[in-house]
């Protein structure tokens, strides 16, 4: 009975969410945001739109939240997302590999690999998680890139990003970014 | 080691102190809170060890010689508001301690050695309980050896040394063993680490 209440205590919370941002720090997030993708986007639709090659892919929009919206997170660092990453996608690219056509096992033994290697990595950052996922669920141009799609898109792309981030994240004064490299 | 009462932290101190930290925390006003608690224990345990006697000693000690009358003794020891003193040799090294405990003891070697013992016998007869050690020196009823620390002896280890022996004060030696300071309860009391914190 004990135990039952402390479970169900559990589920109540303790505390109430954080704060919200300041204006300023909305609008910042938008602009970072919006030259963060806009720089993958225009090279994948304007660049790359005759060749095999893929500049952007699903999980990218996740990262802009984290390296424009929470640029303070562990989780929004350098180390993470560039780790987080291509981890992730070697990792996804090898379940599809080995696993398929069995879709669902290879579905989710990409994503719960991925998180635990980048546990282990330290560089955790959850967008890695869609990254591995789309390697296993992904078009057929996604499939056809076998293990480059952890160089380009993925690992490209998330530099792409990170040198934005980088470069926009440090104009404001209020802002400052990376927290750590490594 | 909980958080003193007056450095507690209530979920609104963190939460109007994340609202002054422009940007996203990715972080709960709970998750704060524990790490704050663990931090502050971390923090104590390193300021402890980093204070050492030398920071917290007080210099100009009181002292005795071995051969220094008790008369003369309990005279400085009540003129300076000291409740003991060390005992050094003729080079400064430190050759026993002497408390009020030590005079206790010798005075009333029946009812205890306790200040309250004296009082009773005090008021029972009329001769001075301190009669029996009136002719004795310093080297008489000093406890020796003397439990000394170093210079570079942390304020953790003072504290545990301290509790350990019951003792009140320990003298301060430098590598010679010679003495160059002492550190009593006041003393610890006193420190740095304490005086910030209130």
């Amino acid at each position: 009975m004990n135990m039952l209440e402390e479970y169900l205590n559990k589920i109540k919370g303790t505390t109430k969410s954080p704060p919200m941002v300041s204006l300023s720090e909305i609008g910042l997030s938008w602009i970072g945001a919006f030259l963060g993708i806009a720089a993958v986007a225009y090279i994948n639709y304007n660049r790359l739109a005759e060749t095999d090659l893929v500049m952007i892919i699903g999980s990218f929009g996740a990262s802009a939240v984290l390296i424009y919206g929470a640029i303070k997170s562990p989780l929004a660092q350098p180390r993470n997302l560039i780790g987080g990453h291509v981890f992730s996608a070697v990792i996804g690219v090898v379940c599809y590999q080995w696993l398929n056509p069995n879709m669902w096992l290879a579905s989710s033994v990409a994503v719960a690999t991925a998180i635990a290697f980048m546990h282990a990595t330290k560089t955790l950052h959850p967008p890695g998680g869609a990254t591995a996922l789309i390697a296993v669920i992904g078009s057929e141009k996604i499939h056809d890139l076998g293990y480059l799609y952890a160089i380009v898109p993925v690992g490209l792309g998330a530099l792409i990003m990170l040198v934005v981030a980088i470069i926009v994240n440090n104009i404001p004064k209020s802002r400052r970014y990376p927290e750590f490299w490594f | 080691m909980d958080i003193p009462f007056d450095l507690t932290i209530s979920d609104e101190d963190i939460y109007a102190a994340m609202k002054n930290i422009p940007g996203y925390l990715d972080i709960t006003t709970g998750d704060f809170k524990e790490l704050y608690r663990l931090t502050y224990r971390h923090a104590v345990k390193r300021i402890a060890q980093s204070v050492k006697a030398a920071d917290i000693m007080t210099e100009e000690v009181v002292t005795a010689k071995r051969g220094t009358p008790l008369k003369e003794v309990a005279k400085v020891m009540a003129e300076q508001g000291v409740s003991g003193v060390p005992v050094i040799e003729e080079d400064k090294k430190v050759a026993g301690v002497i408390s009020e405990k030590d005079f206790l003891s010798r005075m009333d070697g029946k009812t205890g050695k306790t200040f309250m013992g004296v009082v009773a016998k005090c008021l029972k007869g009329k001769a001075c309980v301190a009669i029996p050690i009136r002719a004795k020196k310093a080297e008489d009823i000093m406890t020796s050896p003397a439990i000394t620390v170093k210079e570079d002896s942390t304020l953790r280890d003072i504290a545990d040394l301290f509790k350990e022996r019951k003792i009140n004060r320990v003298p301060v030696v430098d590598v010679n063993g010679c003495l160059i300071g002492i550190v009593s309860r006041e003393d610890i009391i006193e420190s740095p680490l304490l005086r910030d914190m209130s």
